[in-house]
């Protein structure tokens, strides 16, 4: 404590005047969210939006899809740049190569795509954890607040609403 | 906190447990409304945490820590504007916030106290806050708050002139 700034009856008056301590379940939910995997919430948003717009760009310049038409024709087109040594591939290896082949663009796309809709989720995540909106363990704390203060109905329905959001969250004590 | 931050999620309870007290109180105390404070206490540390990447030893943890409540808070009353200068409305909070303690204790120069606390200018109360709760030096309010350390002092002496003052008109 500093210096000479100070007035020892005010700070004992001040001491008096309580010990106030956050409520048990306010720890529980910061607590539980300090040990979650920073890797799941540190994903800035930027790079979500980057990866979305460079999938977006990339699809755009892609030539368009081959129809059904064009995957049937396609064991001609596979067929043409085998090496001379390889043998003659099998009506089987045509077909399964025509099925690889016509949707070439996608396979290329979809990870990015992956990435783009995972980091969206851990930032969505991330977000949460920043107290943009509520965290799983930070909603069931509220809803344990809205009890106890006697906010029955808000609470019945917010844990509903959460149940719908966190289908597979296991709650660890239900709050009533 | 720099244990923490390389994933020794354990080095985080110890700081939580050491700050957390000191922490609700110069929250509570600083909106006097107890739903509001566990709202901004819990932004707060989860501020923290997000933050762990990028905690540099450039200062103590609690002046730290005390910066991100500062700026908290300074959006809670931006958001609120005109409310902040309601001295009327601040000492009927403050009552609710803090009588149950003082009425216990049968003492009305702690009522007193908590309503002249309540009704001081924010930077004046959040300089008191800092100092008796969160033990900070006027040089480290001054880093928390931006100010400079003369504008701490300046704050905090009336902060002290004007709850002592309370305290002794009974």
């Amino acid at each position: 404590m500093a210096e000479t700034e100070r007035d020892e009856k005010v700070s004992a008056g001040y001491r008096a005047l309580g010990s106030e301590e956050p409520p048990r379940a306010l720890d529980d939910a910061i607590l539980q969210a300090s040990r979650r995997s920073p890797a799941r919430w540190r994903v800035p948003l930027s790079i979500a939006a980057v990866l979305v717009l460079a999938v977006g760009v990339t699809l755009r310049m892609l030539p368009p899809q081959p129809d059904a038409e064009s995957i049937a024709l396609a064991p001609q087109v596979i067929e043409t740049p085998r090496p001379a040594s390889a043998p003659p591939a099998q009506p089987k290896e045509q077909a399964k190569l025509a099925a690889r082949a016509a949707p070439a663009p996608e396979p290329a796309a979809a990870p990015a795509m992956a990435v783009a809709a995972d980091s969206a989720r851990r930032d969505e995540v991330g977000l949460r954890a920043a107290g943009v909106s509520l965290s799983p363990e930070a909603w069931l704390a509220r809803i344990a607040e809205l009890r106890k203060q006697g906010r029955t109905r808000e609470a019945d329905e917010s844990l509903e609403e959460f149940k719908k959001r966190y289908p597979d969250y296991k709650i660890p004590e239900t709050p009533r | 906190m720099l244990a923490y931050r390389q994933g020794d999620a354990g080095a985080f309870e110890g700081l939580y447990a050491r700050h957390k007290g000191p922490l609700f109180r110069f929250v509570l105390r600083s909106v006097k409304e107890r739903s509001l404070a566990e709202e901004l206490y819990q932004e707060i540390w989860m501020r923290v945490i997000e933050a762990r990447g990028r905690y540099a030893v450039q200062a103590k943890f609690t002046t730290w820590l005390y910066t991100i409540a500062h700026h908290r808070i300074t959006d809670h009353w931006r958001k609120r504007g005109l409310q902040l200068v309601d001295l009327a409305d601040a000492d009927a909070v403050a009552h609710r916030a803090f009588e149950p303690e003082a009425r216990a204790e049968g003492r009305q120069d702690l009522q007193r106290l908590a309503a002249a606390l309540s009704g001081l200018p924010e930077l004046q109360r959040e300089t008191f806050l800092l100092h008796e709760e969160a033990g900070l030096s006027l040089a480290e309010i001054a880093a928390a708050t931006g100010a400079t350390e003369e504008a701490a002092k300046s704050r905090l002496r009336y902060a002290l002139a004007r709850l002592r003052e309370a305290m002794d008109d009974g």
